[in-house]
């Protein structure tokens, strides 16, 4: 027998504050102090302009690090997410161009995430193959047919006004880009917090052993996790080309690297060592807001990269050091 | 030489594993070592085999204290421990194992093969000269026993004082055991003491010289095993738990109700039960030693997809062995053992937990689950079990062993209704203090009025004596002869559970 019984700790200097909580929000209170630091140094950060620019930039990820956010709580894990949103950033453009009517398009790109997704929880759940193996060679795969289906080239011109709007125009005075990722941010969290369905993905994640001495049909809601990621991630490629004006094979990649950094500064939060929907949806503003404030200090890219891989870093040590973070 | 242990404490976050054990081994004699699960055996040898550092106590070599600190220390002090599982790279050839880590080398990178091959026969014949085992094929495609002999050889390179063999045995099929029991016996002649762990009592009582029997982390008696017969070892091996409130008897009339579980041929894995009936009302309790079956038998009750049987009912309706879902839906719920491994999730709110087999009683349509539902029928079940906590809100981990017990037999009450015809509780007051484990006692008293079908599978004799109406014991993955309720009490269950007739 190895458990006590733990009566929450009330923290000596903080007095009433419980320790859980000072943990629960220092990601935020960290979020709100980079908010506070830009304001005062960087001119341009705090504009009404700059701020519908993180919002738009922002959003995509945003959707991915939601979809992801259903692997994690399940303890699956897709990296074939980026490649994913690259097939239907470039498999929408290109049936637009050949002339099928804008829904039909969408509905291909959805229904391409949908295979993507079985594809994934088939060799997952059926064949037996772990995540990470899976999805990385799923990747691989997408990669290529992304290619294949452009010939290496980006796919531009032709492309109907009506779908341009949804990356490009504004909807009462917002961009239609954040009304898609504020859709995609309540939906997931519904979901997740207030279904049978989010129940149970949480309940395999958490405990896998109980969740099918209960009764919980496992297999089915492991493969399900996989299946929104999947989803998830197309609708993100449809946005990012409509956004970019162009289909490119290989402008999905960064989404992958981005939205594990999503979840995981999430993971800091909240429920610490739990994947939450808020939680990815703070880790990309904490995301946007760096790129941004770093953007707008000229710093270069490479130095953007830098910095996120050492937040990377910190989050999940704080994650780790202070619950068992099992992800795999 | 003799290796002595003294006042060994061993405590871990929670629990004490070793509280005070005192023993010595010797060079020249093979030494049992024998208790339930959770009696300490295992800390024990990983202290004297330099795996684990004691909390308190010394480990005194020829009269000097030492510190192991390592396998690799214990090694240097003359010490080597053969593990259950088996410590063999399944890829390289007997030879390779035997001297892993010595390889003969040629200018220190090039691995002498010939010469490794050489060494390694030599080593076995030298021990065991009647032992013959092909050394150049890979030990995955050789039979358990020789794998075994391949460890004890490499476990011997180093000339030890002390081998530790835990389990060895235990994966053999029964033939190749004689050849291994011989290896055992053998080793004390030639000035290597052995230190014996096995669940199997005729094993101990054949090849040891003294026994040790630990109880709860603490000694219990060393003791020639010549003085020791089995019926005495299982009596001192058996935790006993005192309290006589306890000792409140379900009487045996509630148990009347019509069958609500009915076995013919039941086979899984090994345990094989030819014939079993479960009534409303009756609580059976199921009692064994460690590898009895009876553990097993009542899992694959629940969750029963590997089982075969040749009919198997459950209140009235013939169906198939299958997965927990199936079996929750003709009416079988468990309430398993290591209830943090089985059952909860610490992380939860009680509320989260109570919820996790019958989420719908919370939702109002569509899988749309409503917190203020969730909060009443949670209430409800946690006033039900008298469980202690703030609020439904609470986090699972806070509570106590006896609290999170509560939930997780809460679990099937919670939106069930009358649903659950046959419930299983395996262990079910481990880790629990005596006020709660009375009320968890009540509340299966309760729920077999309600004419629920009980089958209870523990190690604890006096909990088994106090609830159940009727024993099934179980030796050698069988069940024996049925005891009735008038003629319980321990001497009749041991008797049972070492396989001799009372």
């Amino acid at each position: 027998m190895s458990e006590i019984a733990t009566s929450p700790q009330i923290d000596r200097v903080f007095g009433l504050v419980r320790k859980d909580h000072i943990q629960r929000y220092s990601t935020l209170v960290v979020l709100a102090l980079m908010v506070l630091g830009f304001s005062l140094f960087v001119g341009r950060f705090l504009t009404s302009q700059n701020v519908m620019n993180i919002a738009q930039q922002i959003s995509m990820l945003t959707i991915v690090g939601a979809g992801l956010t259903f692997g994690f709580a399940a303890r699956e894990m897709d990296l074939s997410v980026g490649f994913t949103v690259g097939l239907a950033g470039v498999l929408v453009p290109l049936l637009l161009v050949g002339g099928t009517p804008l829904p039909l398009a969408l509905l291909a790109g959805l229904g391409a995430g949908l295979l993507v997704g079985l594809c994934n929880a088939f060799f997952v759940t059926v064949i037996g193959i772990p995540s990470l193996i899976a999805t990385l060679a799923a990747g691989s795969i997408l990669f290529g047919i992304n290619f294949l289906m452009t010939g290496g080239r980006a796919i531009y011109g032709g492309l109907p006004d009506s779908y341009l709007w949804l990356g490009q125009g504004r909807l009462l005075g917002i961009p239609v880009l954040a009304w898609f990722m504020l859709g995609a941010v309540a939906v997931a969290w519904f979901v997740m917090e207030r279904t049978i369905f989010g129940r149970y993905i949480y309940a395999v994640g958490g405990n896998q052993k109980a969740a099918e001495l209960s009764g919980v049909q496992v297999r089915r809601y492991r493969a399900a996790s996989l299946v929104v990621c999947s989803l998830f991630a197309v609708v993100a490629g449809m946005l990012l080309a409509a956004r970019l004006g162009s289909g490119q094979p290989n402008a999905g990649e960064r989404y992958l690297l981005d939205g594990l950094a999503t979840v995981f500064i999430g993971m800091t939060m909240l429920r610490p060592g739990t994947a939450t929907v808020l939680g990815t949806f703070f880790g990309a503003l904490f995301i946007g807001i760096i790129n941004n404030g770093l953007n707008l200090m000229g710093m270069d890219t490479y130095i953007q990269s830098i910095v996120k891989g050492a937040i990377i870093l910190v989050a999940v040590a704080v994650v780790s050091r202070s619950t068992k973070l099992n992800l795999l | 030489m003799d290796i002595r242990l003294t006042d060994i404490v061993m405590q871990f976050p929670g629990t004490r594993a070793l509280d005070g054990v005192s023993v010595t081994f010797r060079d020249d004699e093979v030494h049992g070592l024998i208790g339930e699960n959770g009696a300490g055996k295992s800390t024990l040898v990983n202290v004297l085999g330099g795996s684990l550092t004691p909390t308190t106590g010394q480990v005194v070599i020829g009269g000097r204290p030492v510190r192991l600190g390592s396998p690799h220390g214990a090694l240097t002090h003359g010490i080597a421990h053969v593990s259950q599982e088996g410590n063999l790279v399944s890829g390289l050839t007997g030879a390779e194992n035997i001297l892993l880590g010595h390889e003969p080398r040629l200018g220190g990178a090039l691995i002498r093969t010939r010469a490794l091959r050489r060494q390694a026969a030599d080593l076995l014949r030298e021990w065991f000269p009647r032992v013959s085992i092909d050394l150049s094929r890979p030990v995955g495609d050789l039979p358990m026993a020789e794998r075994k002999v391949i460890e004890i050889v490499r476990a011997l390179r180093g000339n030890p004082k002390i081998v530790i063999l835990d389990e060895p045995t235990a994966t053999l099929p029964a033939r190749e055991k004689e050849q291994l029991w011989q290896i055992i016996r053998s080793l004390p002649k030639r000035g290597v003491g052995v230190v014996l762990i096995s669940h199997f009592l005729s094993e101990i009582k054949a090849l040891s010289d003294t026994i040790t029997v630990l109880r709860d982390g603490r000694h219990i008696c060393t003791e020639p095993a010549a003085s020791l017969s089995e019926e005495k070892l299982v009596e001192l091996m058996l935790r006993r738990t005192g309290g006589a409130a306890l000792k409140a008897k379900t009487t045996a009339s509630e148990a009347q109700g019509p069958v609500v579980l009915m076995l013919r041929g039941w086979h899984v894995g090994a345990v094989e039960v030819p014939d079993f009936t479960l009534r409303a009302g009756e609580i059976v309790g199921l009692i064994g030693l460690t590898g009895a079956g009876h553990f097993g038998f009542a899992r694959s009750l629940h969750n029963s997809a590997g089982a075969r049987a040749a009919r198997m009912e459950v209140a009235g309706k013939a169906i198939a062995p299958g997965r927990p879902a199936q079996m929750q839906a003709a009416g079988v719920a468990l309430v398993p053992d290591h209830r943090m491994e089985y059952a909860l999730i610490g992380e939860w709110t009680l509320r989260e937990n109570l919820a996790m087999v019958h989420p719908e009683q919370g939702s109002i349509g569509a899988g749309i689950l409503s917190p203020r539902r969730e909060e009443a029928e949670a209430g409800r079940v946690m006033r039900l079990m008298n469980v202690k906590a703030h609020s439904s809100g609470q986090l699972l981990k806070e509570l106590s062993g006896g609290n999170k017990q509560k939930i997780s037999i809460g679990k099937w009450l919670y939106g069930a209704g009358e649903r659950y015809r046959v419930m299983i509780f395996i262990e079910p007051t481990e880790g629990v203090d005596i006020g709660a484990k009375t009320e968890i006692y009540a509340e299966m008293r309760r729920l077999a009025a309600t004419g629920v079908g009980i089958i209870i599978a523990s190690s604890d004799l006096l909990e088994i004596e106090s609830v159940a109406h009727r024993v099934i014991p179980f030796a050698n993955q069988r069940p024996g002869p049925e005891i009735p309720q008038e003629r319980f009490s321990e001497a009749i269950f041991i008797a049972a559970m070492s396989g001799t007739a009372a």
